[in-house]
């Protein structure tokens, strides 16, 4: 008879604001290029969801615009439009429409996306940011936490580990801007990061310590392009890692009210 | 933002004018319909013809499955109509008041064998007030809980307060909270807000425990609780009874009379005052509200806005009358319209802050809808959906827009979980 308010429109509405702060700084100091390539992925995105609305009837999804808004951040400079276009239609149909849309993924298209034109293209340089654009990050976090759509446990275990190793000198500091974009970019995603609280905090200790890994290890792999990387892998374990949460609460309930 | 366990849910605002008095008043409404409780379909045999004059209390059709369980009188009256459909399966029962009518009275008489209670509960009309779970709906005739929960709180937007609708009865409480440790061995919990303490320490050898219950919905609910404290299970049942139901069951014991009245809140943004009443079970929704509602099309509904259900009579166990402004449907959208929006239904649930309060933050949210959605039966049994009913998902039902429908899933799964054993 009545209704709330979160639907899975309401939720893509909410990470929109959270990353606008985000996106405008990004737009200031990139740009006219940058906002050629931000339209140019949301035309590509837009295309493709129209297409599984009218070949299979699944409805559009606001979400389509963070997708857009990622690639066109974190993608590799000078592909051209060719390039782009493959990747980014790769990435939204492979990684999302095919499972039926956004909210049924299990990784992020943005993810795929980026990993596809970094792997198939290697030649390319990846992006630098100006460090008022990683500073944008950090509104953006606390938006969508303050509205529910972004996970604070994710956040809380990915700032954690981050700055434990940046104290021990483990994660060097070139590489946190870009593992800060990426991390309300695409680990955030409340779709494909982990859904239990024990799961969250995990899934973003693990981005954390993957990047560390990579920074240490990965020789001339651009901070992006290691942060990308560490989102992916994470965004694979994630329903592990649930799994996991879910099996210690069962132990838990079955250690107090006896087994069923 | 994780709350604190204590903390979790969510509060609702919803609009309903202030209330004219704080007292609640007496409004036994003119009819009354007697309808199943929920929870399947139910055979009876009527024991008194249309227009006979029947007393308060007096039973009106008992159970063919079980004759001691009978279903009794809300008040004295005239017995209006009698539906029964095929397989005489109950649909309602109607009765117009008599004024002046008798009475019904049971023999007054220390109970203390598990079987003269239950006969007694069964006869005198309080047996059907009873809800199991798993599966919901009163237990069956000799069914033995392993606990039996007492609902002292309710965290539904605009419920009336138990608190307020026991209070002054308090010993009438603890003679029905001693009578039901006869009819279980396990222990018998009292939900509570925090306040006075309402479990007495003298009574029932220490198997009545006290348990604190947070301020937002769905804390007071009797699922999310027995999900916590003592989770149902198919060999195992819980039972739940409302504090207001304990304290009329008290009074029958010492006086022989079932008190027929209950504390009902009449609620919701299409009436010019809210009422605190006190009125018959299957009290008439329109004698309830007709004075006090606002000009034009409205829905009148039993139960809360989350979990109530259009209706003409207060459905059994429920005490909160909503009653909403009616927007008529529109036209069909386009078809492209249409197409953006409709298609591909139920559309996903997002794993928000939002989906894990709807749950009072009880059990991993998230795995848990998707094991309903996709009907893994075995990983909601192991994840407490036999503790639950429509009722605890109606929260969650509401804040996701009602996109998934999970209270049909739910019931759904249920019933399906109950062939499944039976076969």
């Amino acid at each position: 008879m009545i209704r709330g308010l979160w639907e899975r429109e309401t939720v893509a509405l909410m990470l929109l604001a959270a990353f606008l702060p985000l996106a405008v700084v990004w737009l200031w100091f990139e740009g006219f290029e940058a906002v050629a390539r931000l339209g140019l992925a949301a035309l590509i995105l837009v295309f493709w969801n129209l297409v599984f609305m009218l070949a299979r009837a699944q409805p559009p999804s606001l979400a389509a615009l963070v997708t857009a808004l990622a690639v066109a951040m974190l993608a590799p400079e000078d592909l051209g439009v060719f390039r782009l276009v493959l990747g980014i239609s790769f990435g939204a149909v492979m990684g999302e429409l095919v499972f039926g849309g956004w909210g049924r993924n299990v990784v992020n298209p943005a993810t795929v996306a980026l990993s596809f034109l970094g792997f198939g293209f290697p030649a390319f340089p990846w992006p630098d940011f100006v460090e008022p654009v990683a500073w944008a990050a950090i509104p953006a976090a606390l938006i969508g936490v303050m509205t529910g759509a972004m996970s604070f446990a994710v956040v809380a275990g990915a700032v954690a580990v981050m700055a434990g190793a940046a104290g021990a000198g483990i994660l060097p500091e070139p590489a946190l801007p870009a593992a800060g974009i990426v991390l309300v970019l695409l680990v955030c995603d409340p779709v494909t990061s982990a859904t239990t609280t024990l799961g969250r905090v995990l899934n973003g200790a693990l981005y954390a310590g993957l990047v560390t890994l990579f920074a240490a290890n990965w020789l001339g792999a651009a901070s992006v392009q290691i942060a990308v990387a560490a989102a992916l892998l994470t965004s694979l374990a994630a329903p592990l890692l649930d799994e996991a949460a879910v099996a210690l609460w069962l132990e838990q309930r079955r250690r107090r009210h006896g087994p069923h | 933002m994780p709350a604190p366990r204590f903390l979790s849910g969510l509060n609702l605002n919803l609009a309903s004018p202030p209330p004219g008095a704080s007292e609640p008043e007496e409004a036994v409404t003119e009819e009354a319909g007697l309808r199943p409780p929920s929870g399947g379909p139910l055979r009876v045999e009527a024991l008194v013809k249309e227009d006979e004059i029947v007393a308060q209390g007096a039973p009106l059709a008992r159970l063919r499955d079980a004759p001691e369980i009978s279903l009794v009188a809300p008040m004295p009256g005239r017995i209006a109509r009698i539906s029964l459909g095929p397989g005489h399966v109950l649909s309602e029962i109607v009765l117009f008041r008599e004024t002046g009518g008798d009475v019904a009275r049971h023999p007054v008489m220390d109970v203390r064998s598990d079987r003269e209670m239950r006969r007694l509960m069964q006869n005198a009309g309080i047996w059907p007030w009873l809800r199991r779970r798993p599966f919901g709906g009163m237990p069956h005739e000799h069914e033995r809980p392993a606990g039996i929960l007492v609902m002292a709180a309710d965290t539904r937007p605009l419920a009336p307060d138990p608190r307020q609708a026991i209070a002054g009865r308090e010993s009438a409480f603890e003679r029905g909270l001693a009578a039901l440790t006869v009819l279980t061995d396990g222990p018998i919990f009292v939900c509570a807000r925090r306040g006075p303490p309402l479990v007495p320490r003298d009574v029932g050898q220490g198997r009545i425990q006290g348990v604190d219950c947070g301020p937002r919905h769905p804390q007071g609910l009797a699922g999310i609780r027995i999900h916590d404290i003592a989770p149902a299970t198919i060999e195992a049942p819980v039972w739940d009874l409302h504090a207001e139901d304990v304290a009329a069951l008290g009074e029958l014991l010492e006086t022989g009379i079932v008190p027929m009245t209950r504390l009902v809140s009449v609620t919701g943004a299409a009436l010019r005052e809210a009422r605190l009443v006190r009125t018959q079970p299957g009290a008439d929704l329109r004698g309830l509200t007709h004075r006090f509602l606002k000009p034009g099309a409205h829905v009148l509904m039993s139960g809360s806005p989350l979990d109530g259900h259009a209706a003409r009579w207060l459905a059994p166990r429920h005490r909160q009358v909503s009653v909403q402004s009616r927007h008529d449907t529109a036209l069909p959208p386009h078809w492209l319209v249409a197409a953006l929006t409709r298609s591909a239904r139920p559309k996903p649930v997002i794993p928000t802050a939002a989906l894990a309060q709807a749950f009072g933050a009880a059990l991993p949210a998230a795995t848990f809808v998707r094991a309903l959605s996709s009907g893994d039966d075995e990983t909601a049994i192991r994840l407490g959906v036999l503790s639950l009913l429509e009722e605890d998902v109606a929260l969650a039902d509401y804040v996701t827009g009602g996109e998934a429908r999970l209270a049909g899933l739910l019931r759904g799964m249920l019933d399906r979980i109950r062939t499944e054993l039976a076969a």
